[in-house]
């Protein structure tokens, strides 16, 4: 019974329950279909906000905590817990949900009950990665959220979606396999030099581990965050799933699943290995800014909305791993709050091209122009979206990259500088892409007659709208709650491993074993 | 010991008995009785039933009967249970589908039963006489159910499969005559305590091993599966996957047990490591739904074979791993059966738009791929995770990364399955006409929750695993 008492514990699992009750609802029933969806993601939502209200924001310490012995023999517990980073982005999941059901309505016509069954499934699967405290939990909710993810793009998705679901899925998982192999190897080293089982995360940072071993475990954990993240050269799954998912499938995409990623590098990689971390962090936050140019340029030349809204999305999450990989405070913080920061934006901006599409079929830059005549509540919001994406100051955009930046420059000075032409290179690309769509006069007539933004449009943009501007005037709430967590992440990078015992000898190879 | 030995034997030996029995009834009886004919399925499913009876908890003891012959303990009190559960899926699949002619009912069921006694004498043999001689019981029903049917496939098949089990056999035979020329007694135990050895008797082990590898598809040793899965009645397929493999295993797990290192593991390493490259990468190249689960089938023989180097973590891992991978291969050889129209079994291009026509089948089929796949949050993946753990904490970390790496190279087959289920139309607008459901939907329904639930909560399973294990 604790496990839905604790508020944390049913944030995880009352979408996984509601996922499954949609099942008793007749599959044609589709307006009882929607209804119960959206009923049920804003009830979550609900539970996540007493996560908001009972959250310690000067506590440094892992709250709402749950520890329930699991499958003992492995010293596995169902340990849940957050600090303000996860507290951050569950809620950011929670928001997002709702808001992707809300935006899926007209859109999805088949198989309604498999398709919020799925968003369901898969948003369990997200808070809980960002909810364990376990290592094999944390894996468990890490693999098991591909499945439905892989059915949203693979089902609903557009005319290359079986390529873009398979290539999703296999990257991913091709990337996260080593990861089992170096979390079983950690969990063996502890094991001979505690002599216990266990899975904990906190349990084991900073494990007396040699410095190669170090090295090779923190690449392989390095390797399956770097794929979700996506780092440069590792992100040539994202444009594709992007593009072919629907709708709610990019933002959530965009708005979450990317954000794991980075999860993983601040919760796992770096406070389990840091010696090696130290070694990592230059090259990880190159390739950061690699990918922050790169991104950049190639959204530059798309003409596809969507396809450009993917990029710059690889660019920004470059901004946000050279922030995590400052291990500086202000730039690990502006990371942290940069994440929620793109997944407001370019969750909004994914729901904007939505509704474009759904109107018009297409999502070409040049089929458009003129907007602002037929849709001036459309041209309103997507003007607010795009400058939060670019970062104008008094938006969330500018907060979070003026704090990267700021921050990572005393540590990175030439990777910050290098970092700021990408800012000016996503103004670039945005704006010209807003200046086409919105602007210019009307050359299609097919657009003469495009409705405005309708209830249903403004009822799912309107909440992104307030954090926006909101994080942009006051950013103090969230940045107060992150702070500890952030420090706390900052002096587990910096920790000396116990030097390892001598006899505490695990063989790298089966050879040394034999 | 404060329990009394003889009503626990009486009890656990009167389950195979009692299946001899009914054996021998659903084959003679009907010759004589014409009214019997039609009946022999469920005759047999009902002796199987009853025999759940007689397995009572095992007491923590082993007991061995005739001169050592047989050991019971928990742990053979567990394998028997897992022969006994799936030759009554077995049973019920054949009572849904029947695969053999009408007059050769009796047979059919009666070799079925014949060769689950063999598989449950291996599995508690505790000589290499008696293994050898219960391998030959559970072989020679098997090539002739393979070849019921009379069909070129079906024959083609059994031919193949009885063409290299005899050479297999041959092998183990060889082997086994070497051993009894250097050892004074060839049980278990007292063939661990021999040892080291001379190369000679190396050579006599090798061969053993070979001939067991046979049965449990180890690459080299897997050239039967393709053919032999295909052209055999699906029914038997499953009963292949599940059971024959089963034997294979415990057979080998006693064999790799009795080295602690040398030549005999390094073997076994390379066996291991060749099974799971080889058999991934031939998988990809499928295109029938049965040669697809049977190179599955060899692949997962080579995790299974991981799991051997994890010493006691390793047993407990491999007793897991059994019932866990037998669910999702019986279901998804159920989900087959449900689906052929001619004996070769669908194509999987066949299985497109299942997930319209029959969205439950086809979310069950789904299941048991990512189950195989190793995916969590199903069965496959704890099954993978506890074979993986106790091989890393035992030093094998380079076996381990290998063995992941393949396994998601598996993963592109079979989420091929899934995709063409739920993302492509039917290239001849054929649909799937859903029949009423009948037992096959059960069966495969059944396996369904039983890989969504054996995973989540493995604490059950597992500690039974356990307990087995400590019983090696």
């Amino acid at each position: 019974m604790e496990l839905l008492i604790n508020p944390l514990s049913l944030t995880v699992l009352l979408p996984a329950i509601a996922g499954l009750g949609i099942f008793a609802i007749p599959r044609d029933s589709a307006a009882a279909l929607k209804g119960y969806a959206l009923a049920a993601s804003l009830a979550v939502f609900a539970v996540s906000l007493r996560l908001w209200t009972g959250f310690d924001a000067a506590a440094a310490v892992m709250q709402f905590g749950l520890d329930k012995p699991w499958l003992p023999s492995y010293g596995i517990h169902y340990a849940l817990g957050i600090d303000g980073i996860s507290l951050l982005m569950i809620l950011l999941t929670t928001f997002l949900v709702p808001l992707s059901v809300l935006a899926s309505f007209n859109y999805i016509k088949e198989s309604q009950r498999a398709y919020y069954a799925c968003l369901l499934f898969l948003e369990a699967g997200m808070v809980g990665v960002f909810a364990a405290l376990d290592l094999f939990v944390f894996y468990l909710f890490w693999e098991a959220m591909l499945i439905p993810m892989y059915f949203l793009i693979g089902i609903w998705g557009g005319p290359r979606r079986v390529y873009a679901a398979l290539k999703f899925f296999i990257y991913t998982m091709a990337g996260s396999v080593l990861m089992l192999a170096a979390i079983l190897w950690v969990v063996a080293a502890h094991h001979a030099a505690a002599g216990a089982w266990t899975f904990s995360i906190p349990a084991l940072y900073a494990g007396a581990l040699t410095e190669q071993a170090q090295f090779w475990l923190f690449a392989a954990f390095a390797l399956a965050f770097a794929v979700k993240v996506p780092l440069f050269p590792f992100h040539t799954w994202l444009p594709d799933a992007h593009v072919e998912a629907p709708t709610a499938g990019s933002v959530i995409l965009a708005g979450v699943l990317l954000k794991m990623g980075v999860y993983g590098y601040l919760r796992l990689a770096v406070p389990l290995f840091p010696q090696a971390a130290v070694t990592f962090a230059p090259w990880l936050a190159g390739l950061g800014v690699v990918g922050i140019i790169y991104g950049s340029l190639v959204a530059w030349s798309q003409r596809d909305m969507k396809k450009m809204v993917a990029y710059s999305s690889v660019a920004h999450l470059g901004t946000v791993m050279l922030g995590a990989m400052a291990f500086e405070p202000a730039a690990v913080s502006g990371a942290v709050l940069q994440m929620v920061n793109h997944g407001l934006s370019t969750g909004a901006l994914f729901l904007l091209v939505g509704v474009l599409y759904e109107r018009r079929h297409t999502r070409l830059i040049e089929d458009y122009g003129g907007l602002a005549k037929v849709m001036p509540g459309f041209a309103a919001v997507f003007m607010i979206v795009t400058l939060s994406s670019v970062g104008l100051p008094g938006l969330n955009g500018f907060i979070g990259e003026a704090l990267v930046l700021f921050g990572s420059f005393r540590v990175y000075p030439w990777l910050a500088s290098a970092a700021v032409a990408g800012v000016i290179l996503s103004a670039v690309y945005m704006l010209g892409m807003y200046q086409q769509v919105v602007f210019g006069p009307l050359r299609h007539t097919e657009n003469k007659i495009l409705k405005d933004l309708d209830l249903r449009e403004w009822l799912y943009l309107a909440p992104l709208l307030v954090f926006i501007v909101l994080i942009g005037v006051w950013p103090n709430p969230f940045l107060r709650r992150v702070l500890p967590a952030v420090d706390n992440y900052i002096t587990l990078s910096r920790q000396q491993p116990a030097p390892p015992p001598a006899l505490v000898k695990l063989a790298l190879d089966g050879e040394e074993a034999r | 010991m404060t329990f009394d030995p003889v009503p626990y034997a009486a009890s656990a030996l009167a389950g195979p008995l009692l299946l001899t029995l009914a054996a021998f009834a659903v084959l003679l009886l009907p010759l004589f009785f014409k009214t019997l004919r039609g009946t022999q399925g469920l005759v047999s499913l009902g002796a199987v039933l009853v025999t759940l009876v007689f397995f009572r908890a095992a007491p923590p003891a082993q007991l061995a009967f005739f001169s050592g012959a047989l050991n019971l303990s928990p742990l053979s009190a567990y394998l028997w249970a897992f022969a006994m559960g799936v030759l009554a899926l077995f049973i019920a699949l054949s009572l849904a589908r029947p695969a053999a002619p009408a007059e050769h009912e009796g047979e059919y069921y009666f070799l079925a039963s014949m060769a689950t006694i063999g598989l449950m004498v291996m599995m508690a043999a505790g000589d290499l006489f008696t293994a050898f001689i219960a391998l030959e019981l559970l072989s020679l029903p098997v090539y002739a159910l393979a070849g019921i049917r009379r069909s070129k496939p079906g024959l083609e098949a059994a031919y193949k499969y009885f063409m290299l089990g005899a050479f297999g056999s041959g092998m183990t035979v060889l082997g086994i005559a070497v051993l009894n020329a250097l050892y004074p007694s060839l049980d278990f135990v007292s063939l661990k305590a021999a040892l080291p050895a001379q190369p000679l008797a190396l050579a006599g082990f090798l061969l053993v091993i070979s001939g067991f590898a046979f049965k449990t598809a180890l690459v080299p040793f897997h050239m039967w599966v393709p053919d032999a899965y295909e052209g055999a009645p699906t029914q038997v397929s499953a009963f292949m996957g599940a059971a024959v493999k089963a034997g294979g295993v415990v057979l080998l797990w006693r064999l790799f047990s009795l080295f602690d290192g040398g030549p005999v593991r390094e073997i076994f390493w390379w066996l291991t490591v060749v099974t799971a490259v080889f058999a991934n990468l031939a998988a990809l190249a499928q295109n029938g739904l049965k040669r697809l689960l049977a190179y599955s089938s060899i692949a997962h023989a080579g995790y299974i074979a991981v799991a051997f180097f994890g010493g006691t973590r390793g047993w407990e891992a491999v007793l897991y791993y059994l019932p866990v991978y037998a669910m999702a291969t019986i279901g998804a050889f159920g989900v087959t059966l449900i689906l052929e129209r001619d004996e070769k079994g669908p194509k999987i291009d066949d299985l497109a738009g299942l997930g319209r026509t029959r969205p439950w089948l086809a979310a069950a089929m789904a299941a048991f791929m990512f189950s195989l796949a190793g995916v969590p949050p199903l069965a496959g993946f704890f099954a993978k995770f506890y074979a993986f753990a106790g091989a890393v904490a035992s030093g094998y970390t380079s076996l381990v990364v290998i063995a992941v790496l393949m396994s998601a190279v598996s993963i592109y087959y079979y989420l091929r399955v899934t995709v063409v289920m739920y993302m492509k139309v039917p290239a001849n607008g054929e649909d799937h006409p859903a029949g009423a459901p009948g037992l096959a939907e059960a069966v495969v329904f059944l396996m369904a929750a039983g890989v969504l639930l054996a995973g989540l909560f493995s604490r059950p399973l597992l500690a039974l695993a356990a307990e087995a294990a400590r019983w090696f």
